[in-house]
C-alpha cells in the first residue's frame, strides 16, 4: 500500500478520500488555494500543500505544481477525485513519468473515453447499442441540417470533449439549429478548449441511469449495479437512488446493462473504479452515453447497497492488488437515496449563493450519511463547484429511504447563505417522484406542477415573529436610512421578550 | 409591547406580555399562548410554544429558518412613521444590479450604446455558473460602473439604462 497519499482535488471528496486514508492509516496531503486555506479538508488532512491562487486554472489544474508538492512532500500516490484533473489523461501520464501513481484508470483508458465520438465508436465495436448521431464532430452548418434532418427533430447537440451539460442544446426545429450549434460551439470552447460538437438523435422522455464498474489491473471486471440519475437541472444530477425504480419492475435490465457496461469497460482497457452512463428509454431500451473515467460523486448511493468501499478499492486496485470480489459476490440490499446540497437560491432562479455559513446544523442518525466539505464559520468561495455536502440514506425500501431523508432534511439548517435544502422535501413529496415516474425532464414538468407551499400555520409565524422581535429589539436602534426597507430596527427592552 | 409583522407578504400583529403572547395575522382569527424563547448562540433560538418545539435560526437580513422553512419577515414598531417601500423604479432610469456575487466575465455594451428590451448587458460568473443580465427596458447605457474581470458583490449596481 502506499506510504502517502497527496489528494488533487477540494470540498467534500477531499474529506471524503481523508477519511479513506486514514482507516489504512496513511497519511494524506489536501492541497489548496488561497480562498481554501482553511478549508474542512485541509484541516483534517495530516499536511497541507499550497497551490496557488483561487482560480482552478492557477491552483487545481496545475499539473506542475500538484506534482511538485507530491515530490516534496514524499507522496507515491495521487488521487485526483472528480472534476479538475480527475480526467485529464496528460495529468495521469505526467503522475507516471514522476514515479507517482494515479488512482485511478489507464491513461490510455481516460483517452479513449474522453472523446465522445471515439467512446461511441468504442462503444458500438463492443457492441452496446447507442444513440443515432454523427461518428464525427459536425463543424458546417449546411452538414448539421443534413444530419438533423435525416436524424429526425427533436436533436441535441454534444461537445466531443464535453460533460456536465455544457455545450448541450435540444433544438426542436430547423430555425434553431445555427444558434444552438454556435452557442454549444463557444461553450465548449470555453469550457474545454475544444470547440467541436456533435449531433444525436434525442431520446424521448429517457431515464439517465448509470453503472458502476469495478476492475483490477489482472483482468477482472465486474458490475456493481446501476444509480438512477435522471432528476437533473440544466444537466446537473440533483438526485440519485439505487436500485433504479426501473429495475424494480424489471429485475433483468441491471444484468442485461451491468453486461454491456463491463462489455464497454474491458474494450477500453479499463481498470479502478469507472461509470458507464446510458440513457434508457420508456421500452426498457439502453443506449450508451459515456464513460466517467473517474470516481463519481454519487458513490454512496451504491456504497450503501453494497456495502463495498469504493474508494478502499480504487486505492488496493492502484497499488496492485488483485479485486478479490467476484460479480456474484455483489447483492443489492435495500434503497439508498442521495441529495446533492448545493449553495444555490431555489427561490431566485437557482443563483449560485457562495458566502460565509452562518449557522450549520446537520443530521444525523440510523442510516444517514453526510459527506460534507463545509462548516460554520466557513466561507464558500465563489470559483468552484457549488457542492456544499451529500446527503444520502439507506433503508429497508424506497419509501423507507425517501421518508428518512425528509427527515435528515428536516435537521439540516444552513444559514448565511442559500441552499436547495427545502428544494429537496418538496421534490420528495412529489406523487411522481414517489411513484418512481422519472425521466432526465422531470424536474421540468415537477417545476411546471409546483404550487406554493401551503402557507405556514398560525403558531410558525408566531414562533418566526416573536424571534424577529427579539432580534429586533437587541439591535440597537439607529435611525434607518431614507426609504430603506430594512425594518429589524425596532427599538424597544429586550426584557420584554424573555 | 406590540408588534407589526410582515411574514411571507402577509400582515400581522404580534403582542407579547411576559411569557404570552397575541397573534393575529390580518384575515384569520387570533391565537394566544404561553411561550419561551431561549437564544442558544447569536443567531439561533429555541421556541417551546405550549410545548410544541420550533428551532429558528436567523438566515439572512429579514429572514428566518423556522423548522426548516424559510419564512421571509419585517418587524416594526407601529409608534414609528412608515416608510417602507419607495415608490422607485418603473421608469426612466433604471439601475441594473448583479444578482449574485461573482466576477464579471463579459461586458456586452458600452456606454451611450441604445439597447433593446431583454438585451443581454453583462456576463457575471460565481461557481461556474454564468449568468446574463438583461435590460429591463429599451434605452440608452448612461453609465457603466464595472469592467471585464471584476469582483462584484450581490446587489451592487453594474449598469444604468435611461
Amino acid at each position: 500500500m502506499f506510504r502517502k497519499v497527496l489528494i488533487a482535488n477540494r470540498g467534500e471528496i477531499a474529506v471524503r478520500l481523508v477519511r479513506a486514508l486514514r482507516e489504512y492509516r496513511i497519511p494524506s496531503v489536501a492541497v489548496y488555494s488561497d480562498a481554501d486555506r482553511v478549508s474542512l479538508a485541509v484541516r483534517v488532512a495530516d499536511e497541507a500543500a499550497y497551490l496557488g491562487a483561487d482560480p482552478p486554472s492557477e491552483s487545481y489544474l496545475r499539473t506542475d505544481k500538484i506534482i511538485d508538492a507530491a515530490r516534496r512532500d514524499g507522496a507515491d500516490a495521487i488521487h485526483p477525485g472528480y472534476g479538475f484533473l480527475s480526467e485529464n489523461a496528460e495529468f495521469a501520464e505526467a503522475c507516471a513519468a514522476a514515479g507517482i501513481v494515479f488512482i485511478g484508470p489507464p491513461a490510455a483508458a481516460i483517452r479513449k473515453m474522453g472523446s465522445k465520438t471515439a467512446a461511441r465508436q468504442l462503444a458500438i465495436a463492443a457492441g452496446a447499442p447507442v444513440v443515432p448521431g454523427t461518428e464525427t464532430p459536425v463543424r458546417k452548418i449546411g452538414e448539421a441540417r443534413k444530419t438533423a434532418r435525416a436524424l429526425g427533430y427533436p436533436v441535441l447537440t454534444e461537445a466531443a470533449a464535453g460533460g456536465g451539460g455544457k455545450g448541450m442544446r435540444r433544438v426542436d426545429r430547423e430555425d434553431d439549429l445555427e444558434t444552438a450549434m454556435r452557442d454549444a460551439s463557444s461553450e465548449a470552447a470555453r469550457a474545454f478548449r475544444n470547440d467541436e460538437v456533435y449531433l444525436e438523435k434525442l431520446v424521448a422522455e429517457p431515464r439517465h441511469i448509470e453503472i458502476q464498474v469495478l476492475g483490477d489491473h489482472h483482468g477482472r471486471l465486474i458490475h456493481l449495479g446501476e444509480r438512477e440519475c435522471s432528476v437533473q437541472r440544466r444537466h446537473q444530477k440533483v438526485l440519485e437512488e439505487c436500485p433504479s425504480p426501473v429495475m424494480t419492475s424489471h429485475p433483468e435490465l441491471r444484468a442485461r446493462m451491468g453486461e454491456a457496461a463491463v462489455k464497454i469497460a474491458r474494450a477500453a482497457g479499463y481498470a479502478n473504479a469507472g461509470t458507464v452512463e446510458f440513457l434508457v428509454d420508456r421500452d426498457c431500451n439502453f443506449y450508451f452515453l459515456e464513460m466517467n473515467t473517474r470516481l463519481q460523486v454519487e458513490h454512496p448511493v451504491t456504497e450503501l447497497v453494497t456495502g463495498f468501499d469504493l474508494v478502499e478499492w480504487q486505492l488496493r486496485i492502484a497499488a496492485g492488488e488483485r479485486l478479490t470480489l467476484r460479480q456474484r459476490d455483489v447483492a443489492w440490499r435495500g434503497a439508498a437515496i442521495e441529495c446533492r446540497i448545493y449553495a444555490e437560491d431555489p427561490v431566485n432562479g437557482f443563483l449560485p449563493s457562495p458566502g460565509r455559513i452562518t449557522q450549520l446544523d446537520e443530521p444525523a442518525g440510523p442510516g444517514i450519511r453526510l459527506d460534507s466539505g463545509v462548516y460554520a464559520g466557513w466561507t464558500v468561495p465563489l470559483d468552484y463547484d457549488p457542492l456544499l455536502a451529500k446527503l444520502a440514506v439507506w433503508a429497508a425500501t424506497r419509501d423507507a429511504a425517501i421518508a428518512r431523508i425528509r427527515g435528515a432534511l428536516s435537521e439540516y439548517t444552513v444559514s448565511g447563505i442559500r441552499t436547495n435544502i427545502a428544494f429537496f422535501s418538496e421534490i420528495l413529496e412529489d406523487e411522481a417522484f414517489r411513484a418512481g415516474d422519472l425521466s432526465t425532464g422531470f424536474l421540468d414538468k415537477f417545476f411546471a406542477r409546483r404550487r406554493p407551499g401551503p402557507e405556514p400555520d398560525l403558531e410558525t409565524e408566531a414562533a418566526a415573529a416573536l424571534v424577529a422581535a427579539l432580534h429586533a429589539c437587541k439591535t440597537p436602534a439607529s435611525p434607518p436610512p431614507a426609504g430603506s426597507r430594512s425594518s429589524w430596527l425596532v427599538s424597544g427592552r429586550e426584557e420584554m421578550l424573555r | 409591547m406590540k408588534f407589526e409583522v410582515v411574514i411571507g407578504g402577509r400582515s400581522g400583529e404580534l403582542t407579547v406580555n411576559g411569557t404570552s403572547f397575541r397573534y393575529r395575522r390580518q384575515g384569520a382569527e387570533a391565537i394566544e399562548r404561553e411561550f419561551s424563547l431561549r437564544t442558544l448562540q447569536p443567531g439561533k433560538y429555541s421556541v417551546l410554544i405550549e410545548g410544541r418545539s420550533y428551532a429558528v435560526t436567523l438566515d439572512a437580513e429579514n429572514e428566518l429558518l423556522v423548522n426548516g422553512r424559510t419564512l421571509a419577515i419585517e418587524v416594526f414598531d407601529p409608534r414609528e412613521t412608515r416608510g417602507r417601500r419607495s415608490a422607485g423604479e418603473g421608469h426612466g432610469r433604471q439601475s441594473i444590479a448583479a444578482p449574485m456575487p461573482g466576477k464579471v466575465v463579459r461586458v456586452l455594451v458600452a456606454p451611450g450604446d441604445e439597447v433593446a428590451a431583454g438585451q443581454g448587458l453583462i456576463v457575471v460568473e460565481a461557481m461556474k455558473m454564468q449568468n446574463e443580465m438583461k435590460s429591463p427596458a429599451a434605452g440608452r447605457v448612461v453609465e457603466l460602473r464595472t469592467r471585464a474581470d471584476a469582483t462584484v458583490a450581490a446587489g451592487e449596481v453594474l449598469v444604468i439604462i435611461e
